[in-house]
């Protein structure tokens, strides 16, 4: 038995693998991680990844770009380039020759990005992706910054765009922006929470000339690939 | 008189130390800084300027590299010239022409006054072997990464003085390093003063640092013995060239993968897509601003090179 415990900056998840097999998983927000483990858990079976992978109960701890490597293979044998949209980074790592790209010095890709807009509409961030579905007009939204990109939304609403427009606009150009960091593949996983979004998804699908595939669970795939690296190890050493 | 000269990047030092005065490289002091520079686009040439008007730097006179460097340290550099600092411009050749090269070197000359001890020349070529050594000790195993940067970096202007500079690298350690990966850093170095320390940490052996590794080049014994040695400056010439050279070193050093620093707002940035397609090795781009300890979320991405290098098939 082995667990994968994934403390992100918003959510943690843990999955149970016994024998590559999935018995167990759950996300609870970030800080109440503990709800995750039991008293009697055992630390030596416990890899850990995220951000606050070193602060909780580990063997192992790795990071979150060896961690997605491991996961996604779980679903997706034959993958190519991983886009794993978090709520503070963006990470796209090119499996083909282990090299890998993270935006984090800006929130205009990433879950946090999402998370402002939905604030400024007063809107649950789990209903952005139905009001997306509900038109095919789009409000340009040219902006690359988080914060100004809110500033050109108010200006796209006072000029008569819906809602709704406004959103599929958003989600365009986060689609854009993230594309800026995929290279040339004629496949994308997309995984993390914000893949939960079926806006991002379709934006990234509109976007990209490549054959988007998204796993199970996306917000759970670096639990598993942290499950799976002490399998990955012991198997390595035996 | 025996003149502190700042100098912004490569300048021949044995010429300086030859015509009677000492040279300081201005980007050596940048990493320590704590200065918030007023305007700035790249931090290295932003702080070096700021501490030079703001009378933190006890230079002399200052020789700008314009050709070969980059625009902001021309633009700063004439910020300090209009403050009154006596300063020369120093261009070299994009087509490696050794006669340019040798009228620049000659014109140089005439700034710092002339040469008036030759006898130099041959004690810095000797400094500059015992350097060429320590780049071995390292690729050999033999020496901590972290030192041997803090040493080949001072190539430059050996501290502004080069026989307590030489005492300072007989006494680097041999030391049997142990390590998961061997790495190269090719670009601009870090503006983080840990950051070898910090990749050792995560297991990264830096078996090769590109700019450093430019500042041993053996030089002649005369103008145009500098000038045929120096016209191969990688970092002033094209791009093809630089490729050819780092593409024979990350060979001979047998590494496992190649870092990239990048620093903010320098035009070397725009480079990264180009060593992507024309290096063949797993492939970390960096990017630093002010100088500091290294960030977390830097960390996080040698970490996770570490990590891959390691792991994955």
């Amino acid at each position: 038995m082995n667990i994968g415990l994934d403390v992100g900056s918003t959510t943690a998840k843990i999955v149970l693998l016994d024998k590559s097999k999935i018995i167990r998983s759950k996300v609870v927000s970030s800080h109440n991680w503990k709800e995750l483990l039991d008293t009697n858990t055992d630390e030596h079976i416990i890899v850990s990844t995220g951000y606050f992978r070193r602060k909780v109960p580990h063997s192992a701890a790795i990071t979150e770009i060896t961690a997605a490597s491991l996961g996604v293979r779980y679903y997706v044998p034959d993958a190519q380039v991983i886009v794993d949209i978090g709520g503070q980074d963006t990470k796209v790592i090119d499996l083909r020759n282990n090299r890998f790209m993270i935006n984090d010095k800006c929130s205009a890709g990433t879950g946090a990005f999402l998370e402002l807009a939905a604030h400024y509409f007063n809107i649950p961030i789990e209903s952005l992706g139905k009001l997306h579905s509900r038109t095919q007009r789009s409000a340009q939204i040219n902006n690359t910054c988080g914060v100004f990109a809110i500033s050109e939304m108010i200006s796209q609403l006072v000029a008569g765009y819906t809602i709704e427009e406004v959103i599929h606009g958003i989600h365009e150009a986060f689609a854009h922006r993230i594309a800026q960091m995929i290279p040339p593949t004629n496949q994308v996983v997309l995984i993390g929470g914000t893949v939960l979004n079926t806006g991002i998804v379709n934006s990234m699908e509109t976007i990209l000339d490549s054959t988007i595939v998204v796993p199970p669970e996306p917000q759970m795939i670096n639990a598993i690939g942290a499950a799976l690296y002490r399998e990955i190890r012991s198997y390595s050493k035996s | 008189m025996t003149n502190t000269i700042g100098i912004t990047a490569l300048i021949p030092p044995e010429l300086i130390y030859a015509c009677g005065h000492r040279p300081l490289d201005v980007n050596n002091v940048v990493p320590e800084s704590s200065l918030s520079p007023r305007s700035k686009l790249c931090a290295w040439t932003a702080l070096w300027r700021d501490l030079i008007l703001t009378g933190s730097l006890d230079i002399d006179s200052l020789v700008v590299v314009a050709g070969g460097d980059c625009h902001n340290a021309l633009v700063d550099g004439q910020k300090v010239s209009l403050s009154g600092l006596p300063t020369h411009y120093f261009f070299y050749p994009f087509d490696t022409n050794t006669q340019y090269l040798h009228s620049q070197l000659k014109s140089l000359e005439g700034f710092l006054g002339g040469i008036k001890d030759h006898k130099m020349f041959k004690y810095i070529y000797r400094l500059k072997k015992k350097g060429l050594a320590l780049e071995k000790q390292r690729v050999n195993d033999n020496a901590r990464a972290s030192d041997i940067f803090s040493a080949l970096i001072c190539f430059s202007d050996m501290q502004s003085d080069p026989y307590e500079f030489e005492n300072l690298i007989d006494n680097i350690p041999d030391t049997d390093v142990e390590y998961s990966s061997r790495v190269a850093m090719i670009g601009v170095p870090p503006i983080y003063p840990d950051f070898h320390k910090v990749a050792e940490e995560f297991g990264l052996h830096i078996v090769y640092d590109e700019l450093p590794y430019e500042f041993i080049r053996l030089g002649g014994n005369d103008l145009q013995g500098l000038a045929k040695s120096y016209k191969d400056y990688s970092f002033a010439g094209p791009i093809k060239s630089r490729i050819k050279i780092i593409n024979h070193e990350l060979q001979k050093r047998r590494v496992d993968g190649v870092i990239h620093y990048t620093q903010f707002a320098c035009h070397h940035t725009l480079e990264d897509e180009i060593f992507r397609d024309y290096l063949d090795y797993p492939f970390l781009t960096v990017q630093g601003d002010l100088p500091g300890p290294t960030p977390e979320q830097l960390k996080l991405r040698l970490e996770a090179f570490s990590e891959m290098l390691e792991i994955m098939p």
